[in-house]
């Protein structure tokens, strides 16, 4: 009897320390997630008061949208940017952690994209990939290559320089990943391997590289979901352009939305994004098992 | 010219002759260490050249701003595009304001609502939490642009839609926050709590006199973290807001330079406006940031 007490008023205290978070998250998350799981089936447009349930019409609708399949065309692009950081990454993390000195200086200077950059950062690679004139193409023209890219003006391009800037922008992040993940490894490892002759693109391939292998992946997969969830700087430079060609899926969402207000219908295409998302978190689960060696 | 080789031939031979008695290896890998540490300065630097020339590109005229070779150092300095993005109708100071109204009201609810949920998660057991943790853990999937139409249609029926509260009230709960703090107070030994509780104490003592001073550093991670997020944050003031006198830094940017297109130099100095801030609290805080990332990320 006393003991059940005690388990009530723990379980009271429990949820008065949760339960103005829990307000929050309900309002903020769960309601509006079920209210867009809703409008899914609706034809809600925001300019007609009229809401009709119009079943799967919306999901029909997508799968015949040549758009959708474009943009998620580029959203495989825009993803592809996720795996080239995170090598890069692995490279850069590698020779921090090794041999140079000027290390904390080094490390702040990869590093310092990835804090300070949100969409004004954007504005800046606009003019540095400035087709006539920019820095970038003034730099390769010097080099020898008479007819540079047109980067963001052209369809082929675009979506090349918007993977420049993510690479760019999540190297910083990756980087500190790995560096944390290099503390761990043990130097009497390493110092064994040296000893047995092995070189230093040895140990780092047959060594290092399979033993950060839980992290790479871990980067992998979160990396894919936050790069999925973006469109804030794409939607800053090229709102989409030019010609659809840096649509991706997540700004597909917000022009339905918020450019023609078709409510019911950009909830569908959101579904579509959260789908992807979860595909991406099974293979999580799934790989986490039988991928990864702890 | 003259005196330059006197200085090497005097300098060189002493310099060397010891170096390379006691042992070459340490040379060898003096020589190694230098070498990569020049190769990753290049690379460290070639990332921060676009910081370097928006900054560059701010103090220059018009005529320079596209001349190759890049002018790194303009001929004389041009503070009139700083105080075109400072003065005016549309001033940044006004965006500036609006910003820290934002940001600091958002932070500071979220770290303190976080480290209270986060306290309950962690160190109360109580029936059914597990289970709603994962509910928990389950809307990080869930992608903003789900919730945007809704979290709009919603706001537009309750009268907050285009107003500052619009980006306050969700600002007050992040979900990466609670899981952080958790993180974190899984950590405290258990035993700091039950000396307490004999001595008497409950749980809303034991957190804030015993492990909310503990979490400290914990704390500030996740509000720098926080404040540069609700800072960068365009994308919920793009849809959540209308108003000029409303936007924030992000939102005043795209203003800018929507309304001065041919206005390189301009652009440049309300970009690094924008950034300013930023740079100052990585500056300040870029130990706790790499601090809280690597601990949410390896251990989580």
């Amino acid at each position: 009897m006393k003991m059940n007490n005690w388990m009530r008023r723990q379980s009271m205290l429990g949820y008065l320390f949760i339960g103005p978070n829990m307000l929050g998250v309900l309002l903020f998350f769960v309601i509006p997630a079920l209210y867009s799981f809703y409008l899914m089936f609706t034809d809600y447009k925001f300019m007609n008061p009229e809401v009709s349930f119009v079943g799967l019409d919306n999901i029909k609708r997508l799968f015949q949208d040549e758009l959708f399949y474009l943009s998620l065309k580029n959203t495989v692009i825009f993803l592809l940017s996720v795996p080239v950081s995170i090598g890069l990454a692995f490279l850069v993390a590698v020779v921090l952690n090794g041999a140079v000195y000027m290390k904390k200086l080094l490390r702040a200077l990869f590093f310092m994209p990835y804090i300070t950059s949100g969409v004004a950062i954007a504005f800046v690679w606009m003019l540095l990939f400035q087709p006539q004139q920019g820095p970038i193409n003034g730099f390769l023209r010097a080099i020898g290559f008479s007819n540079p890219p047109g980067w963001l003006s052209t369809t082929e391009t675009s979506m090349l320089a918007i993977d420049i800037i993510w690479i760019w922008f999540m190297l910083g992040y990756n980087m500190i990943i790995y560096l944390a993940a290099l503390q761990e490894i043990s130097s009497e490892l390493l110092e064994a391997a040296r000893m047995d002759g092995a070189k230093r693109w040895q140990i780092i391939r047959s060594i290092v590289w399979p033993l950060v292998s839980p992290t790479t992946f871990l980067l992998l997969i979160t990396g894919l979901i936050m790069t999925i969830k973006t469109f804030g700087i794409i939607q800053a430079i090229t709102q989409g352009g030019p010609g659809n060609s840096t649509t991706i899926l997540s700004l597909f969402v917000y022009q339905n939305a918020f450019r023609y207000y078709d409510m019911g219908y950009a909830a569908t295409i959101s579904w579509a994004l959260f789908a992807l998302i979860l595909v991406i978190t099974m293979i999580q689960w799934w790989g986490q098992k039988r991928w990864v060696h702890y | 010219m003259k005196t330059t080789t006197i200085a090497k031939a005097s300098l060189q031979p002493p310099s060397r002759e010891p170096a390379r008695k006691p042992d070459t290896a340490v040379v060898k890998k003096g020589l190694f260490q230098s070498a990569a540490t020049l190769v990753m300065l290049f690379f460290g630097i070639l990332m921060v050249v676009p910081f370097l020339w928006m900054i560059s590109t701010s103090f220059k005229t018009p005529a320079e701003v596209f001349q190759y070779p890049i002018k790194w150092i303009p001929a004389d300095l041009r503070w009139d595009h700083h105080i075109k993005v400072w003065t005016g109708d549309n001033s940044f100071v006004h965006y500036y304001l609006n910003s820290l109204k934002v940001s600091i009201i958002s932070t500071a609810g979220a770290t303190f609502l976080s480290a209270f949920a986060a306290y309950g998660f962690a160190r109360i057991y109580f029936k059914g939490r597990n289970a709603l943790f994962m509910i928990y853990l389950s809307m990080m999937m869930v992608p903003p642009q789900v919730l945007f139409v809704p979290k709009f249609l919603m706001f537009d029926w309750a009268g907050i839609y285009n107003t500052h509260l619009a980006l306050i009230l969700p600002g007050l709960f992040t979900i990466f926050g609670v899981f952080m703090m958790r993180q974190f107070f899984l950590s405290v030994p258990y035993e700091i709590s039950e000396s307490a509780f004999i001595d008497g104490a409950g749980h809303f003592r034991i957190f804030f006199q015993l492990v909310l001073p503990l979490a400290k550093p914990a704390l500030a991670t996740l509000a720098i973290i926080d404040f540069s997020w609700h800072w960068n944050d365009y994308e919920n003031a793009l849809v959540f807001l209308i108003d000029d006198s409303l936007y924030t830094v992000p939102l005043g940017l795209q203003n800018f330079i929507l309304e001065n297109t041919v206005d390189y130099n301009g652009m440049m100095a309300a970009a690094t406006a924008g950034i300013i801030p930023m740079i100052i609290v990585f500056l300040l805080g870029q130990r706790f940031i790499v601090q809280g990332i690597s601990n949410t990320a390896v251990k989580g």
